[in-house]
């Protein structure tokens, strides 16, 4: 029996193809099950490509439903891909390889999602609105450098990690030390910036003169000395708290504000 | 606007969607040139007014920074919102208030369309279905190419006939304001980002204390006045502090302290 192997120039190719064409034909059928059976094709052509029945079961196995966060979940492709390679020399079998896609999918894309998408993505853009705000550029071009010079690699890395460690990937990507280390600290620096950001963006002013005889009393004036942005701060922390205790939409919210807005623009208070 | 304007602004939609290959997609694609701050400066560019587009883009994308996309459900169409609106908000003269006043609708209407195109491209799926049955790797991988097509259709179609045609109307539209509408504009422009970072709030803060992070920020930047990135670094030096004394320890003391957790427990 022929040892079947892939050389690194099959996997680097697997990566590229993730890489750019993971979400080409996303549909709400099968979300990236076509992207995942692209990204393994080639391989897979040259694991099975002198059994013909091999080569039509391994491309339908992967053509089934797949979704996950593709940034941090292109490790999940690397390790579907040394399984296909231990399958093809009787090392694994099918089912393994079915049942780690449909295991690791839903885990990657609940952290890639917090953490990448709902974490790391907005420090950065907060950073940015941050240098941008007198309306230079300079936060645009910092976030496309930041973003891209690291999520890039990041994605590469990933894919080839797993390819290399096979299903030990698991293990290591899935320790909760490391992961707590990472998650603690950028919440911290996500929730510090954000706070600066928010407090420079969101504003609420108030234009409300009190006037009695001869007196007249800025409203603004008087929240001035208390704290200068009280008022958006409140507006922050009460909007957090309808989306996060009385489970309000994001339209829910907006249809809100706006309506506090005209309610007070009208009443002349703003 | 020109139509070679109008286009370019339609194709750079295009690039910054969801289902586009050509920068390492998703990652160059949809968040990144998708995100309605680099939209602005883009945007800018074509238009030959950058400060005014990156200010319609920070705005926007302050509304918007708590949004994510999980499993493709898209609640506000980001892209149409920056790519149709930040255009037709300078090509009408108006600032962020226009653009933020603009992008809401058409949020709504590119979910639409984004549920419409994703639904459409189940084609390519069946398509990639008989191709694996008969073995047809090259077949594959052009099903999955397609998949792009709809989409590229889609956007540069329909956000260049609005940028093109739309600029006139909208700029009729905002001259005819009267002055009361003009003020909510405002004043609600400059109160909806508190909906963006309160949604972000959502999803970071997993226990109530962290909130106190949040309002330390606000505080800090606010009474002290310094820049983002001097915040960003006094940030790192807490959170390196706070792991560095929780999980910085030998893995010996590690057990101990769980050990004494328990005991506590009991």
């Amino acid at each position: 029996m022929t040892n079947k192997r892939l050389d690194r120039k099959d996997v680097k190719r697997a990566a590229w193809t993730w890489m750019f064409f993971h979400h080409c034909a996303q549909n709400y059928e099968r979300m990236q099950g076509l992207a995942f059976c692209h990204t393994m094709s080639k391989a897979l052509e040259k694991l099975y490509g002198d059994d013909e029945e091999e080569l039509k079961s391994a491309l339908t196995r992967h053509m089934q439903f797949f979704n996950t966060e593709p940034q941090l979940g292109s490790i999940i492709p690397g390790i579907t891909l040394a399984l296909e390679e231990g399958r093809a020399n009787h090392e694994v079998d099918t089912n393994l390889i079915l049942s780690t896609k449909n295991a690791l999918m839903g885990p990657f894309a609940g952290i890639g999602d917090s953490l990448v998408m709902g974490t790391y993505s907005p420090i950065l853009l907060s950073i940015a609105i941050g240098l941008s705000q007198d309306g230079s550029p300079v936060g645009a071009i910092f976030f496309i450098i930041a973003w891209l010079g690291t999520v890039v690699p990041m994605k590469y890395f990933l894919f080839m990690k797993g390819y290399d460690l096979g299903i030990d990937a698991v293990k290591i990507m899935m320790n909760d030390r490391v992961k707590n280390m990472i998650t603690t600290a950028l919440t911290i620096v996500g929730l510090v910036v954000i706070g600066g950001v928010a407090s420079t963006t969101v504003a609420a002013p108030i234009k409300f003169v009190f006037t009695a005889g001869e007196m007249s009393v800025s409203i603004q004036d008087i929240l001035n000395k208390i704290m200068p942005t009280l008022v958006p701060m409140l507006l922050t922390l009460g909007c957090w708290w309808l989306a996060d205790k009385r489970k309000w939409s994001g339209n829910k919210l907006i249809l809100g504000i706006l309506g506090l807005a005209a309610v007070l623009v009208i009443l002349g208070i703003m | 606007m020109s139509l070679f304007q109008a286009l370019l602004i339609g194709i750079f939609a295009y690039l910054g969607r969801n289902q586009v290959p050509w920068l390492f997609g998703t990652t160059g694609g949809f968040y990144c040139v998708g995100r309605p701050l680099v939209a602005g400066f883009i945007v800018g560019l074509i238009l030959g007014d950058v400060t005014t587009g990156i200010l319609c883009g920070v705005a926007i994308q302050a509304m918007y920074i708590g949004q994510i996309v999980p499993g493709g459900a898209m609640p506000s169409d980001v892209n149409y919102a920056s790519y149709i609106g930040i255009p037709l908000a300078m090509a009408a003269g108006g600032g962020a208030e226009a653009a933020i006043a603009l992008a809401i609708p058409l949020g709504a209407l590119g979910t639409a369309m984004h549920n419409f195109t994703m639904t459409l491209n189940s084609i390519w799926v069946h398509r990639g279905d008989k191709c694996a049955a008969k073995g047809d790797v090259k077949g594959i991988m052009i099903s999955n190419l397609c998949g792009t097509i709809p989409h590229l259709i889609e956007r540069v179609t329909i956000v260049a006939i609005a940028c093109y045609f739309g600029a006139p109307a909208a700029e009729a539209i905002l001259n005819a304001l009267p002055e009361i509408v003009l003020r909510f504009l405002q004043v609600g422009g400059k109160m909806l980002p508190a909906l963006g970072f309160a949604l972000l709030l959502k999803q970071i803060v997993a226990e109530k204390w962290m909130i106190i992070l949040f309002i330390f920020g606000w505080i800090i930047m606010q009474s002290t006045g310094m820049t983002t990135t001097a915040l960003t670094l006094v940030s790192v030096a807490i959170a390196l502090m706070f792991v560095m004394a929780k999980y910085g320890n030998s893995s010996a003391t590690n057990k101990e302290e769980m050990q004494g957790d328990d005991g506590y427990d009991e």
